[in-house]
């Protein structure tokens, strides 16, 4: 073999993309660099997460990229079509001296925050002994990659890239023959290559041919070498089909790079010695349809302007309610602004099974991130207007609430959402950190909305009818709709008063606002007019996002599997048992 | 003549589009209305009459809770079910006559629990059908209930996810909708009774006009897990002629707390 692998990189392709240069090695072969690519939804949310908890350190100049032992992993943000489980690479390992202290140190992060997800064996461990290998086991990052952890002495630090192959002996022939490495058994027992001082492991996938690399957490594996024009030739020498070499256009170097494609669908870079990764593209941001052509509004067959459809706020959680000091005047955040604020909202709370479910499980493509400031819009200042004086001694009320919380003597002190009652109205339009599915159904003066988060739909009629009478209110209120032009306003009074917006009270008057603009977004206003609250109205905007080809909502059955009342409850009663000391 | 007879025949046209519109009102005579497609339209606000909610089959007036007086008996009532036979195995037959016994703590119904498909239907209050445009949309009152059926979509075999309410598929056989609904999650029941189903129940509907302001309802029921063969049952669905009427919310959840939490009160419930 005449070019000289330097080093093997594994990419990955939506979120999170990593490059890992190895140490040279002396090997025959010549493979001595890798690196790995990794998709997050956030570059530097990912290299915090991978310099806390694993052993790697921060490469100057390439604020995306760490580097592990000489392996880089770079992250490239981008969305991301799920975690490595699956695919041809399925997972990257680490190995530690003392792996029980480092697994209790991860155990003890868990899922909350920035957390690490540990994967259980079926007896409900965290490690086991594999005989004549070493203790092993496994967590994911936060962007569904799978990270093995295993204690191997002599190899501290990254220890391998672990592959899946329909045909385990034919993809170790084509990376020896391609990229060169020696085969070898890690520990005499499990089939691989050796490239300098990282193993590229293989096994047979357990479910026929693994799904493609491409877009998925680990997009692709890479590899350098000295002379890529020399490293090209041979390799199309043996037939395989390069795409490149070139200078990418958004290459932090003159280091040219190539892709290709391996065995079982697994997506390999090949760059020259200087790498230094790419600055990412920028993510899709709005619509940019509506500012060029005006968007006519679609009419149902019976002749109303058709809203129908499945929207999600995904897109829009994050936005804060009131426009931020920090926010200044900006007008909108850069794309990477808002994909750091949408990836601390996930992050900032539990888990987020949206991410552990839709984006990895299900394989959903993520929306990019909103960059609106703040959710008001009036008044032009993005603040709330001042509190009247009943709103403030509500409000004095609330924080004493907080301030002095008591454990809960029984459902009547936990929330209505916590109850599983209602999020109440505006609040149950707004977007969470999961199930934001909203759809509409249409029928001839009727609208239907519902929200998917504890299952809740509203029925909107539009022709003329006149609201209940005020003896019988509703957690929702009661809501009568009109059609103006294309926008569908509803006036929504009658509250019972138990379900508060920011202080709202029983003579809340709502006035929403929804129209399409833009054939995939749908604009909801909210208007807030409660004089014993607030000294004027004001009005909220986020916009929901169209999402019928892959989104359907699922029943959130939440008072029926509300674990957690129970759980709240008598966690009270127990600790209310510790604090007045042994009973009797 | 001529011209004033097609002023009454326009004025009366109109009027009949308004009443459809904002009330429903329709005469017994008339047609069961049409969707932009032909299709019949069944949207509107329905309601079962009877008292299959206590109980499907045949049953005799009998005691509640005795606090409650007759306002807690069970009212006399015809079943629904064809033959008001329902064929159990034997240990589903056992497990029937458990869930009577418990039902004042056991049935979904007073946990405020959702009440799945086709209890949905004949619980007695009303119930709101959009027909849209490749969607369907079911809204109960009764623990904020929905379901959405699907003209749209392959049915995929099975479900994705369990759920309450299953997952609903529908396609008209001429003027009838049909309904194929499956991937439920087995605790629902069918009934004050007991009747129930596990999660291998699949449920075929059937919505036919009847008059104006009438649905002929018929459900089948199949689950090899619980039952020796399938069974049907049938009612009519009527129209809720008031002008004013709505669908209101029922969020029960809080009337069901003591119930479920009760004994985890700081200070217990006896």
């Amino acid at each position: 073999m005449k070019y000289k692998l330097i080093n093997p990189l594994v990419l990955v392709a939506t979120a999170l993309l990593v490059t890992i240069p190895t140490i040279v090695s002396g090997a025959e072969s010549g493979a001595q660099t890798h690196h790995v690519h990794l998709a997050a939804s956030n570059a530097s949310e990912a290299v915090k997460w991978y310099l806390r908890h694993l052993p790697c350190r921060a490469i100057a100049e390439q604020p995306d990229a760490i580097d592990c032992g000489g392996f880089e992993i770079e992250f490239v943000v981008r969305a991301t079509l799920g975690g490595s489980p699956g695919t041809g690479v399925d997972h990257i390992g680490f190995s530690f001296a003392d792996l029980d202290t480092k697994m209790a140190e991860l155990e003890a992060v868990g899922v909350r925050g920035s957390g690490v997800r540990l994967q259980r064996f079926e007896d409900g461990s965290t490690l086991r002994e594999v005989p004549g290998l070493f203790k092993h086991g496994f967590v994911f990052d936060p962007w569904g990659t799978r990270i093995e952890l295993v204690e191997d002495p002599e190899i501290l630090g990254f220890h391998h890239i672990h592959l899946h192959s329909e045909d385990p002996d034919a993809a170790l022939k084509w990376y020896s023959e391609v990229i060169g490495g020696k085969p070898a058994k890690l520990k005499g027992q499990q089939d691989g290559l050796l490239l300098g001082r990282v193993w590229l492991l293989v096994s047979r996938h357990p479910q026929g041919r693994p799904a493609p690399t491409d877009e998925r957490s680990i997009d692709h594996v890479g590899f350098v070498v000295t002379d890529l024009e020399a490293a090209s030739v041979l390799m199309t020498a043996r037939g395989v089909e390069l795409q490149g070499p070139t200078v990418p256009n958004n290459g932090r170097s003159s280091a040219k790079r190539a892709f290709l494609s391996g065995p079982d669908g697994v997506k390999i870079a090949v760059v020259e010695t200087g790498w230094a990764g790419i600055v990412t593209a920028k993510l899709p941001t709005e619509d940019s349809s509506a500012s060029k052509e005006p968007f006519t509004t679609p009419r149902t067959p019976w002749g109303e302007p058709d809203l129908q459809g499945i929207w999600t706020g995904n897109a829009a959680h994050g936005i804060p309610l009131e426009r931020t000091a920090e926010a200044g005047e900006t007008a909108a955040l850069t794309p990477e602004e808002a994909a750091a604020r949408r990836e601390r909202g996930t992050l900032g709370s539990i888990w987020g099974y949206e991410r552990e479910w839709r984006d990895t499980t299900l394989d959903y493509a993520k929306l990019a991130p909103s960059r609106q400031v703040a959710m008001i819009i009036d008044p032009a200042d993005g603040r709330l207007p001042a509190l009247t004086e009943k709103g403030e001694a509500r409000a004095a009320a609330a924080r004493d609430a907080r301030a002095y919380r008591r454990l809960a003597a029984g459902p009547e002190d936990l929330s209505t959402y916590v109850r599983c009652i209602t999020r109440g109205l505006p609040g149950l339009m707004m977007p969470g950190i999961y199930n934001n599915g909203l759809q509409i159904i249409q029928s001839p003066g009727y609208v239907a909305v519902q929200k998917e988060m504890i299952h809740e739909a509203r029925i909107i009629p539009t022709a003329a009818s006149p609201h209940l009478g005020s003896n019988l209110k509703q957690w929702l209120g009661n809501s009568r709709g009109r059609w103006e032009g294309d926008t569908l306003v509803v006036e929504v009074t009658g509250f019972n008063g138990r379900a508060s917006y920011r202080g709202s009270d029983e003579n809340l008057k709502l006035t929403e606002r929804y129209r399409l603009v833009g054939p995939h977004t749908l604009e909801y206003r909210f208007t807030i007019d409660d004089p014993t609250i607030w000294t004027s109205p004001w009005t909220g905007m986020f916009q929901f996002e169209k999402d019928d080809a892959q989104y359907e909502l699922v029943e959130y059955a939440c008072h029926e599997g509300n674990y957690g009342m129970t759980n709240i409850l008598s966690g009270a009663r127990a600790k209310e048992k510790l604090m007045n000391g042994p009973a009797g | 003549m001529r011209s004033r007879l097609r002023g009454d025949t326009t004025g009366i046209a109109i009027l009949w589009v308004i009443g459809i519109l904002s009330t429903g009102l329709a005469n017994a005579e008339e047609e069961f209305p049409r969707a932009y497609d032909d299709h019949p339209d069944l949207s509107g606000i329905w309601q079962a009459i009877g008292t299959a909610h206590w109980n499907i089959q045949d049953h005799q007036a009998s005691a509640g809770p005795a606090e409650l007086g007759a306002l807690g008996a069970t009212p006399p009532g015809r079943g629904v079910v064809e033959g008001d036979a329902i064929p159990y195995q034997p240990w589903a037959l056992d497990q029937k006559q458990k869930n009577f016994e418990n039902r004042l703590t056991e049935d979904p119904e007073t946990k405020c629990y959702l009440p799945g498909v086709p209890r949905a239907t004949y619980l007695p209050y009303p119930f709101q059908i959009l027909q849209g445009t490749s969607k369907i949309m079911i809204v109960y009152g009764f623990a904020e209930a929905n379901r959405t059926i699907h003209m749209d979509k392959e049915n995929p075999e099975p479900a994705p996810i369990d759920s309450w309410m299953g997952r609903s598929h529908g396609h008209w056989e001429g003027d009838t909708l049909v309904v194929d609904v499956a991937g439920f999650n087995g605790q629902a029941w069918f009934d004050r009774a007991g009747n129930f189903a596990s999660d291998t129940l699949r449920v075929i509907e059937r919505y036919t006009p009847m008059g104006a302001n009438a649905i002929n309802y018929e459900a089948t029921i199949e689950d090899p897990n619980v039952f020796t063969g399938s069974w049907k049952m049938t009612m009519p669905l009527y129209r809720r002629l008031e002008a004013d009427a709505q669908v209101l919310e029922f969020k029960c959840v809080e009337f069901s707390e003591e119930l479920l939490y009760g004994h985890l009160r700081k200070s217990p419930t006896p």
